[in-house]
């Protein structure tokens, strides 16, 4: 007994006088991991929602993210190292989001961080980045305070954000401002930030290409809504000759099927369905794209879409990750998969992991990735790359509908530019 | 104006009775037993996937697959009621509370287990497809059929539990649970049944939502809070309540919606809160 206490208390002794002379070297700052050998892997944690009407997107960047990791790890690493992958469930909720970031980093060890669907778990996890010191890619979460809040604003740095914030939604004021005939637009929206910014930067927008236009309806779904069948009634109480919607995944598959059943398509001209182009979306509304059930009208954008650009790079990319998952890739597999390949640029540029070189080395960088040539903004770390919108159609050649008639509006178009002038994100 | 405001109110009527198919399973369960099962909403989700799996992946008739999976979840009911409930009977409400709570994690696992997480949405049967023209615009099929079946579970109910005698007894012994069996009623047979009753009730809910509604793990806590508010609205245990409650918290939600859509989420519980001030036990409670 006694002897085990010895023990016990030379141990201690020896941690604390490990942590004494660490933290000199050091400092006095405590970093988490960054003491590993050169040969040991390069950790990488990701979070995702990979469970409920929302699950898609986390398995898919979860799926993106393995790919370019084998891929990687075929060809030898980064400067030598293997990299190795911790994929886990954000649930949308901010305080998993937060706690899955903690644990990934401080007792898994991860040395980057990618993911996070929910923008509400965005906006939580991003201002504890500098506390872990950690890079955070994130992957799917839109909302424009990420990058123009927290990073323009307030200089968290250690935020990159790869995929296309909500700027894209409101790529419909581009594509119909030319359509004199719809004039009367409703909005069926998620009652969430997400929803409240997609609506209003549209209406903006919509209002200065075309101050004829009235927006004459607006319903609200939060997250967990299955019987849309209220909004849907609601708004069309009113009208509308185009219905702007941003509800996703599973539950914008609801919306638009329980709009089918109301026969909403057979009197809207246009149905806006903002992140209609996501592969889980399009294969939920498959029978009825092929049945034309939606006359032509569903049109929809994403933040990549598997047939754009037709570049060798996103032909290899779509086909490796068919033949790896048997399933074509979303924009959340796209952005991982970049994501990835991003952290392979900067610490090949920068030689080290360390979280402030990779960030610098990572700027104003342009990578090419699927999507086309991402240029990574150095005011917000916003990376900046061009997404059409298009009908929703059928063709023979995939086993699901994709957007056709594609109009390509420039990036610089439409993406918000720094300074940025603040977008009200109410109701 | 006035045609838009009725027809929202048909619409509301619809998610009204599809809420009453779900309550009336919750507060039978109280009533009778005096168990508040959360675990409710997850057999609700079993219904969905069971007649899912049969629906939308078997390729079964709608009809058949939805029977089936009610005697599929009255099954896993029974298992549930003879295993576990049994036992809990008297203990105080915080076992139900755990006992229940930790069924909704297991099923939710379970099912992820099984099914997957992914949100799936098999199609619309072909009969239930279509519209009808009601005040100059289209009303669908499907949520008619919702509305007569709503109707018809409320009928049936009233005659089971008024005209027959496993009625009686089901009302004696919630009435008082040992005078019914000093003559003779079995007791813990007749929970059982109840139970499966109302595990049947949930599923059928379940199963009826599967071509509109998204099958995923969760669905059923989602739909629990608002079978729960409908049940407190309406009183606990009582089924009249229940019908009543459903009634409010659908109409309510359709036509706040179409009438003050930035704060609608609020007003069920708004309701909710006055009932409980002014009438704690419920607006049919004892």
């Amino acid at each position: 007994m006694g002897r085990k206490i010895t023990r016990r208390a030379m141990i201690k002794g020896a941690i604390a006088g490990g942590v004494i002379v660490g933290s000199g070297l050091r400092g006095f700052k405590i970093t988490y991991g960054k003491t590993k050998s050169p040969k040991e892997p390069i950790k990488i944690g990701g979070q995702g929602a990979t469970s409920g009407a929302h699950a898609d997107y986390g398995w898919q960047m979860m799926a993106g993210a393995t790919l370019a990791i084998e891929q990687i790890n075929a060809k030898g690493g980064i400067l030598g190292r293997k990299l190795e992958l911790k994929f886990m469930d954000e649930e949308l909720k901010p305080a998993t989001a937060v706690k899955n970031a903690r644990y990934l980093v401080t007792d898994w060890g991860a040395d980057f961080l990618f993911g996070v669907d929910s923008s509400g778990s965005a906006m939580a996890v991003g201002p504890v980045l500098p506390e872990l010191d950690r890079l955070c890619f994130f992957c799917h979460a839109a909302t424009h305070r990420l990058t123009e809040e927290l990073v323009a604003e307030k200089g968290i740095k250690q935020i990159f954000r790869m995929v296309a914030p909500v700027y894209q939604d409101a790529l419909a004021a581009w594509v119909f401002k030319d359509n004199p005939e719809i004039k009367r637009w409703a909005g069926i929206n998620c009652d969430y930030e997400y929803g409240y910014v997609a609506w209003n930067l549209f209406k903006q927008n919509m209002k200065k290409f075309r101050p004829d236009v009235e927006f004459v309806a607006a319903a609200w779904a939060p997250f967990w809504t299955m019987d849309f069948s209220s909004h849907i009634s609601a708004v069309m109480a009113e009208k509308p000759d185009a219905i702007f919607a941003t509800p996703w995944a599973g539950e914008g598959v609801m919306l638009l099927r329980q709009a089918l059943l109301l026969g909403v398509f057979e009197k809207v001209q246009v149905w806006w369905q903002a992140m209609g182009g996501s592969v889980d979306l399009l294969e939920g509304i498959s029978r009825e794209v092929s049945a034309d059930k939606f006359h032509g009208k569903l049109w929809a954008t994403a933040r990549y879409i598997h047939n754009y650009p037709d570049t060798p790079e996103n032909k290899a990319f779509v086909e490796a990750f068919r033949k790896r998952w048997g399933k074509l890739p979303n924009y959340s597999a796209e952005a991982s998969y970049s994501a990835i390949y991003a952290i392979k640029a900067g610490v090949e540029k920068a030689k080290t992991t360390e979280t402030a070189k990779v960030a610098a080395a990572l700027e104003d960088m342009e990578l090419n990735t699927p999507a086309g040539v991402r240029f990574i903004r150095k005011a917000d770390h916003q990376a900046i790359y061009t997404v059409p919108a298009g009908r929703v159609v059928a063709k023979p050649e995939y086993p699901i509908p994709v957007l056709g008639d594609l109009k390509v509006v420039p990036a610089k178009e439409y993406f918000r530019n720094p300074p940025f002038e603040p977008v009200a994100a109410t109701k | 104006m006035l045609d838009n405001l009725v027809f929202q109110g048909l619409i509301g009527l619809s998610l009204a009775m599809y809420l009453w198919l779900l309550s009336a399973g919750l507060t039978l369960v109280f009533g009778v037993a005096g168990i508040l099962n959360f675990a409710h909403g997850s057999l609700f989700m079993l219904g969905a996937y069971f007649a899912f799996t049969l629906y939308g992946k078997w390729g079964w008739a709608f009809g058949p697959s939805v029977l089936v999976s009610l005697i599929g979840v009255g099954v896993v009911g029974a298992v549930m009621e003879r295993v576990f409930f049994r036992r809990i009977y008297d203990l105080d409400l915080p076992y139900q509370l755990i006992l229940t709570f930790g069924f909704i994690l297991i099923f939710d696992d379970l099912v992820k287990m099984i099914w997957g997480g992914v949100a799936m949405i098999p199609p619309m049967p072909q009969w239930l497809d279509g519209q009808l023209v009601v005040l100059g615009r289209p009303f669908p099929v499907y949520n008619i059929f919702i509305v007569g079946l709503g109707g018809a579970v409320a009928l049936l109910l009233w005659i089971v539990l008024e005209r027959t005698w496993w009625g009686r007894t089901i009302r004696a012994s919630a009435y008082d649970r040992e005078m019914a069996s000093a003559i003779g009623v079995d007791i813990p047979r007749l929970f059982t049944s109840v139970f499966v009753f109302a595990a049947m009730l949930a599923a059928l809910g379940g199963a009826l939502g599967t071509p509109v509604r998204v099958v995923a793990p969760g669905i059923g806590t989602a739909m629990i809070i608002q079978a729960f508010v409908i049940t407190v609205i309406g009183g606990l245990g009582n089924l009249k309540g229940a019908f009543v409650g459903a009634l409010i918290v659908g109409v309510l939600t359709a036509y706040g919606i179409l009438l003050f859509p930035v704060f609608e989420l609020f007003i069920i519980f708004v309701v909710m809160a006055l009932v409980l001030m002014v009438k704690p036990e419920g607006l049919f409670g004892r």
